[in-house]
């Protein structure tokens, strides 16, 4: 186990809500703008398709616009909104990866209470395999 | 000339047990064998999510559900590709991060509760044996389709090779085996479609052809025999004929008609129109026994006016309305004959919708019920939570090395659906317009098998067959291996090595994985054997409906609610599950027609396609219940809720098990 995990054992209960709910904030506000957009896609289309019908059935070159939007330019543009994703997913990453910053703690300053008295339980049967 | 697939089909065989038994070289501590020592780079971990992935349901079933259907069906490519989004956004990154096993593991790290853990193997091993069975089918069917061999035999070597490679060599002898059966599936739909677009005509082309002409249906090319169902396979022992046309069949060993009624749904107060009124040859009723048809017989059945108190219906174009007659066959004359008749050339086919209907959105598929709208939303948020929650998916994710190279395992996941799945729509178009006589078949399901087979060259023809065939066999190869993999490490790691010998070592462990693998294809075999009259999509849907209403909830929310209760969660999953393959099940059965109940359109399709209300009801239960128990909420949540969201650098992430 790394010094800065077993540092991070020591933090209180409050301090490690409070750094889950910061770290998680920005990855769910992510996640969930991509989703909208893709449901807005998916959910979109068949409205699409039932109230503008003749719209949704113009021929583009032998296809149907709707044909031609579902059956092939469909799968690029969820690679696209897949690639942003795991762009900015990254960024959010790399920002969080010191957790003190997250916490607004400089770095180096004595961390609360002993080390070695608060180990949270969860760490300490590390490994399941050998302590079942 | 006829060998010419199988010698595709045996070379497809020996590569896998060939490189099953090379990478089994490499593969030696548990960690390899459950999760292939979690060492397993992008391109690879994809490639072979993509080839586990990729059943027989989407080589086979989806062209033929294109086909028979039209637009309708592009959800299924559509749904199964992007589904993977809903993995990427919300599940794929916090669930390798938390470093569990298995779903299971992940049912019981979170929530600390060995209860949950055995529910949720419970659901591992269901929705398994459901994806199963169609795999086993599909290569029964195949193996008969191309050499009218038993349809034992596909299943018997599909299922010997796959148990040798995965109790040999584990998760790691699959994977690159998994990796290399995706390029061969994408060779095998891709090749001999352009060959074919290349001699026939493009995509556009023949679509287009549907789009010109809305009002036609395809005619066979040419004289055309063909082998109709009986009564043990309703519904597909009907045929549908023209309105337009009167249609001609001889049936040279005879048959036995169940039923003679009209296409058209009559509406309120049109006259019942009885048998006589397709042809003077036909009684009024039907006797109770069928109406039976001698040895030779040539029924020629004319359409029938549609009428309503006595007066002639007519349509919006002014037009009088006519009928096709709806014939349901009887069993065989006897068990060793089939139902056989002959078309004459230039027949309107039957069964086929006309273009306009089969090339525009709302056909048949959707409109089954007459709410085309929440059978279409139902049908998506099923494939779309569905993928996000198959086990024998999600295990995989725990071969990648960290959070960050899952999410890059998902994206390139979906390129490679992407790319396989566009050609699957081609596959349809193209059976359309060469092969209609599928359609009256009711056999569109193999038009990836025999549509090469009607090129003017035989030689390509059976050589674009074999390379299809030797895809397929790919699919159903890939696909139960990855099942076995997870219904094997299942039993191994969590029903042996934790609930039943917490104290086992991990090489009895890896000695229960290959028992269990050898079992579980035994068993898998055997059912294989007993589902050959059930249809491949609906047993996949139905693996679909309960994992997209249990383990996507459960999933979804674990990863993102830390007030989820293991209560809440174990409700929730076993509610909106049980319900939707409740619900799924009644539906199929009636379909069968072995409950004659009567229920309104409505309640149909939200039995068909229950997804609509069983994920938010999978949902909804895991909150108001979790809410109930807050008493429940495990005490490090926080700690948890860390270790599925932050970021490696952190130091929070650990394995459970080690190297």
């Amino acid at each position: 186990m790394s010094a800065k995990g077993s540092e991070l054992h020591s933090l209180s209960e409050e301090q490690h809500a409070r750094l889950a709910h910061l770290v998680m904030k920005r990855q769910a506000s992510l996640s969930l703008r991509v989703a909208l957009i893709f449901v807005i896609l998916v959910f979109g289309l068949p409205l699409f398709n039932y109230y503008l019908p003749e719209l949704a059935n113009t021929n583009i070159m032998g296809f149907s616009a709707t044909w031609l939007f579902l059956g092939v330019l469909f799968f690029p543009i969820t690679w696209v909104l897949s690639a942003y994703f795991i762009k900015q997913s990254d960024k959010i990453e790399s920002e969080c990866a010191d957790w003190r910053e997250v916490l607004g703690v400089e770095a180096g300053e004595p961390i609360v209470d002993d080390p070695n008295s608060d180990i949270h339980p969860a760490f300490i049967e590390s490994d399941r395999e050998d302590s079942n | 000339m006829v060998y010419i697939p199988l010698i595709f089909v045996v070379i497809i065989i020996v590569v896998t047990v060939g490189l099953g038994i090379w990478a089994t070289k490499s593969s030696r501590s548990a960690s390899d064998f459950f999760v292939a020592g979690r060492s397993v780079n992008v391109f690879w971990n994809a490639s072979a999510i993509s080839g586990e992935y990729l059943s027989a349901a989407s080589f086979m079933g989806i062209a033929g559900m294109l086909m028979k259907n039209g637009y309708d069906a592009l959800w299924y490519p559509v749904g199964y590709a992007t589904g993977y989004l809903f993995l990427l956004l919300f599940i794929a990154g916090p669930l390798r991060r938390f470093g569990a096993y298995t779903i299971p593991d992940f049912a019981e790290g979170r929530f600390d509760s060995p209860l949950f853990r055995r529910i949720a193997v419970t659901f591992v091993l269901f929705i398994g044996f459901f994806y199963t069975m169609p795999q086993m089918k599909g290569a029964g069917v195949t193996m008969s389709s191309i050499l009218n061999w038993p349809y034992w035999v596909g299943i018997i070597v599909v299922g010997t090779v796959i148990t040798f490679n995965v109790a040999l060599g584990g998760m790691k002898g699959i994977t690159i085996v998994q990796a290399f059966q995706y390029w061969a599936k994408l060779f095998g739909i891709a090749v001999p479609c352009f060959i074919l677009m290349a001699v026939y005509g493009g995509y556009h082309s023949k679509l287009g052809d549907n789009t010109e002409k809305p009002k036609d249906i395809p005619r066979l090319s040419k004289e055309t025999p063909l082998v109709f169902k009986g009564k043990k396979d309703t519904p597909a022992n009907t045929i549908s004929l023209s309105s337009a046309e009167p249609t001609t069949i001889t049936f040279p060993k005879g048959a036995v008609i169940d039923k003679i009624s009209a296409v058209r749904k009559a509406e309120r107060g049109e006259a019942k129109i009885s048998p006589s009124a397709f042809s003077n040859k036909l009684p009024a009723t039907i006797p109770a026994e069928g109406i039976v048809l001698a040895a030779g017989t040539v029924l020629t059945l004319t359409p029938a006016p549609v009428t309503k108190e006595d007066e002639a219906v007519i349509g919006s174009d002014g037009k009088p309305v006519f009928t096709g007659a709806k014939i349901e066959f009887k069993e065989p004359l006897s068990a060793d004959t089939k139902i056989e008749g002959v078309l004459p050339a230039k027949t309107l086919v039957p069964n086929a919708q006309s273009n306009k209907k089969w090339v525009e959105p709302f056909g048949t598929l959707t409109s089954k019920y007459n709410y085309p709208l929440l059978y279409t939303y139902s049908l998506i948020i099923a494939l779309v939570c569905g993928t996000a929650g198959l086990p024998h998916i999600l295990v995989r994710f725990y071969t990648n090395p960290d959070g960050r190279s899952a999410k890059r395992t998902t994206m390139l996941v979906m390129v490679l659906l992407g790319c396989f799945y566009v050609f699957t729509p081609m596959w349809g178009v193209l059976g359309r317009s060469l092969l209609p006589a599928l359609y009256a078949n009711n056999a569109t399901d193999s038009v990836v098998i025999r549509l090469p087979k009607a090129l003017d060259n035989a030689m390509l023809g059976y050589i674009l067959s074999g390379i299809t065939s030797a895809g397929a066999f790919a699919a159903f190869m890939s696909t139960f291996s990855g099942l076995l993999v997870s219904m094997s490490g299942a039993l191994a790691h969590d029903i042996y090595g934790r609930i039943l010998r917490p104290q086992s070592s991990p090489e009895s462990r890896l000695l229960a994985f290959k028992i269990a693998a050898i079992v579980f294809g035994v068993v898998a075999m055997l059912l294989g054997l007993l589902v050959e009259s059930f249809d491949i999509n609906m047993m996949v849907g139905w693996a679909f409906a309960i994992a997209a209403a249990s383990y996507f909830p459960l999933l979804l929310l674990g990863s993102w609610w830390r007030g989820l209760t293991v209560y809440g969660a174990a409700a929730g999953m076993l509610g909106g599950g049980l319900l939707s393959l409740t619900a799924i099940v009644t539906s199929m059965l009636l379909d069968k027609k072995i409950l004659g109940w009567t229920l309104s359109p409505l309640v149909r399709s939200l039995m068909e396609q229950p997804a609509i209300w069983g994920v938010p009801l999978a949902l909804t239960i895991m909150y108001v219940v979790s809410k109930a128990t807050a008493n429940h909420i495990p005490k490090d949540v926080h700690i948890k809720m860390l270790r599925l969201h932050a970021p490696e650098e952190m130091g929070v992430s650990k394995d459970y098990i080690e190297h």
